[in-house]
């Protein structure tokens, strides 16, 4: 085997949840190796654009001064799209840009934060080697023992799988099928860049203040929803989708973009704007229910979106700061525990430690909720209608407020008896 | 065992240019690369140095950003990794650069053979392999696409318009390459976990018996704006698939392109 082809840690994938990781680990003398297939960290890395800061200040306080961000949200937006109107919910904080570091939200930029994060890790003495894809692992009487890069194989105590959603390192050891087509969405995304000014015009943001909006009913009718950052001087729109409903009805994931992208209430926040990036992604969709059942092996861990990690609320996307939590869980199992076979019961009990596991299930009944077809496209409708009739004075005698709203109804194609169900089903998943 | 010096320069990658409006180039948001054609010269370096028993060793004159470069260069085979490190190269030409290596080498000394490519990814001028010899009043063998060692020879073959020529040059010489000469291969994790613990030498300019002066460039950048190349929009029909081949083959003829 010999000593240079043997580390304390082998991570596989410089994202969040690799690079938190592997910090922790080498901050605390381990020989952490990290191996990226990208040339750079975060290269290909595709996200919306918010992560949480309370996570980032569990890795490290002294980190979160120092964080690559761009913007602070402080605007909170959810829009609704239906035909060319629109509905705009903003709601603004501005204590949220300022004091508390551990109760904040930061817009960012993969391929900026993701290699400062890697810096990070690599000043504590990780080894960070991009540009290598990890092909395989090495298993021996059932424990994961290293990992394969084309010819080259590694041993180390532990494997850290953080290689993301539809994790190769998983499926190798066995702890996920290969990928199951209702747990994950596509996500599209564009880098529109615009000049600080313009977008803080635009978006009514003081310098550093940033907004996150999450837009609805902007996908044909299909489970998905839109989504915008503002960045320091871009802007990331982008759509999530569920694979195979475009199949059926026939759409094309690119058509509903570019139609979001000249709705009149979008395209006048995106004008001038010049497309820098075009990114496309999988994002895991099913929450609790989409976790693996074994989020270990002996000599394995699954972290961030390999385990399944996400939660997506309908407002808002949750994957980035469970990943970083998962990091420090991981991590804080392989310091503590000597015995080797016990790391992977031990990262479980950090992971409940740290509220991650909770959290995931209380995710179950997000999910519940946005699997009803009709948030895609009946409440949409007739939110808009609602409001359509409300505003409208045209000198004829007005309607009465109740006969106004049973007229949305009917027009979004919806009833009451549905709606109660609806609603009722809500209530009890949230 | 003496030395085979590959000689690099690390370039900004053009995939990170940015065109602004009225045509100039913003190189602000752009990572730095080991020249594509450089690679070809490292790999060339490492596949002589196997055949004669030397050691393939490679060398480059950059600013401080060139440091990233090392550990590029050696995760490619080569034993040592020297640098000359000087914020001048920011603005060097080919009299400037090949003045600062031509120094290196001779510091490092013992070398039987300069590899470098025949231009770089970036002003692409052909003047550092030539310039360099110059300076050491060596041989020098451009458009190598295959190198041959005999005796104190270097055997070159250099790939014409319409044909090979066949040199032979007396070592120590310079060679150019072009990147017809090999293909070079993607370091693996082993190599590039190698090139961390390989030695690198970095020289300041006073160590090679240079001052700033020296390393002036001698021509000037005045300006650098991007191209326009305009499609010609050119319909071709002709009802069967013949026809239409005919009418593009004829197309490509007359534009001189086959
Ligand atoms: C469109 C979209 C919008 C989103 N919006 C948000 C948001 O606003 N906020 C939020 O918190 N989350 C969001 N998410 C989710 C979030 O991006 C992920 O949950 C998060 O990136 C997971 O981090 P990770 O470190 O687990 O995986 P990743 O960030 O995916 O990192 C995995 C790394 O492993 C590398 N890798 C993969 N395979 C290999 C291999 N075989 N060998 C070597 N390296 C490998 C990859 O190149 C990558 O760098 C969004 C996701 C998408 C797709």
């Amino acid at each position: 085997m010999g000593e240079e082809n043997q580390f304390d840690a082998i991570v596989v994938g410089a994202g969040p949840a690799g690079l938190a990781c592997s910090y922790l680990l080498a901050k605390a003398g381990k020989a952490v190796l990290v191996i990226e297939r990208g040339d750079a960290p975060g290269a290909k890395n595709v996200t919306g654009g918010r992560i949480y800061s309370y996570a980032l200040n569990l890795l490290d306080k002294d980190l979160v001064d120092d964080v690559a961000w761009e913007r602070k949200v402080s605007h909170e937006e959810i829009m609704i799209i239906n035909g060319k109107r629109s509905i705009t919910m903003d709601y603004h904080d501005p204590s949220l840009t300022e004091g508390d570091e551990s109760t904040q939200s930061y817009t960012i930029l993969r391929a900026v934060f993701d290699q400062w994060m890697a810096d990070k890790a690599e000043e504590m003495g990780a080894m960070v080697v991009c540009g290598i894809r990890v092909d395989d692992m090495i298993q021996r009487e059932g424990k994961v023992v290293g990992v394969i890069a084309g010819e080259d194989e590694m041993y180390a105590e532990i494997v850290i799988a953080a290689d993301g959603v539809n994790s190769l390192m998983a499926q190798k050891a066995g702890l996920i099928p290969d990928i199951k087509k209702e747990t994950v969405g596509v996500g599209v995304k564009e880098v529109i860049d615009l000049p600080a000014k313009t977008i803080e015009e635009r978006f009514k943001l003081s310098q550093n203040e940033g907004s996150a909006r999450m837009i609805l009913g902007c996908t044909q009718g299909i489970h998905g929803g839109g989504f915008l950052y503002t960045n320091r001087e871009s802007i990331s729109l982008g759509c999530v989708f569920m694979p195979q409903e475009i199949v059926q009805h026939g759409i094309q994931i690119h058509d509903i973009f570019q139609e979001l992208k000249m709705h009149p209430a979008i395209y006048r926040l995106i004008q001038d704007g010049e497309t820098v990036e075009y990114s496309a992604h999988l994002v895991s969709e099913a929450g609790f229910q989409g976790m693996p059942a074994r989020l270990y092996k002996e000599g394995l861990l699954l972290v961030g979106d390999s385990a399944g990690l996400v939660i997506n609320t309908g407002y808002s996307i949750r994957g980035m700061d469970l990943a970083l939590l998962s990091g420090i869980a991981a991590a804080r199992a392989i310091l503590g525990e000597t015995d080797l076979s016990q790391i992977g019961p031990a990262y479980l009990a950090e992971l409940e430690k740290i509220c991650l596991l909770p959290t995931m299930r209380l995710s179950v009944g997000y999910n519940q909720l946005l699997e009803i077809p009709r948030i895609y496209s009946n409440y949409p409708q007739l939110a808009i209608g609602v409001m359509q009739r409300l505003y409208q004075v045209d000198g004829q005698i007005p309607q009465n407020f109740k006969k106004q709203v049973m007229e949305a109804i009917n027009e979004s194609g919806l009833t009451v008896w549905q709606m109660l169900k609806d609603g009722l089903k809500g209530v009890r998943s949230i | 065992m003496s030395r085979i010096i590959a000689c690099y320069k690390w370039v900004a990658d053009e995939a990170d240019l940015k065109i602004n409006p009225d045509m100039s180039v913003d190189l602000s948001k752009a990572k730095g690369k080991i020249s594509d054609y450089d690679k070809n010269a490292i790999e060339a370096a490492v596949q002589m140095a196997k055949i004669t028993g030397d050691e393939a060793v490679t060398l480059t004159y950059g600013s401080k950003k060139a440091k990233l470069s090392l550990k590029d260069a050696l995760s490619r085979g080569p034993a040592e990794g020297f640098w000359v490190n000087s914020e001048k190269a920011e603005q060097a030409d080919g009299a400037a650069s090949s003045k600062a290596l031509a120094a290196a080498i001779n510091k490092i000394g013992d070398y039987q053979l300069i590899i470098c490519a025949e231009g770089a990814s970036d002003t692409f001028a052909r003047q550092v392999g030539p310039s360099v010899a110059a300076r050491l009043g060596i041989p020098c063998v451009s458009s190598a696409i295959k190198l041959e060692f005999c005796e104190n020879e270097v055997k070159v073959s250099r790939k014409l318009e319409n044909g090979i020529e066949i040199v032979a040059a007396q070592l120590p010489a310079v060679v150019c390459i072009l990147p017809e000469i090999n293909r070079p291969p993607i370091p693996g994790l082993k190599a590039v976990l190698d090139a961390g613990k390989k030695p690198t030498r970095e020289y300041k300019i006073e160590e090679l018996g240079l001052v700033e002066s020296d390393l002036s460039a001698r021509t000037e950048t005045i300006e650098f704006k991007a191209y326009v190349m305009n499609r010609k929009n050119i319909v071709l029909d002709g009802e069967t698939a013949a026809d239409q081949v005919k009418a593009l083959v004829g197309s490509l003829k007359k534009e001189g392109i086959i």
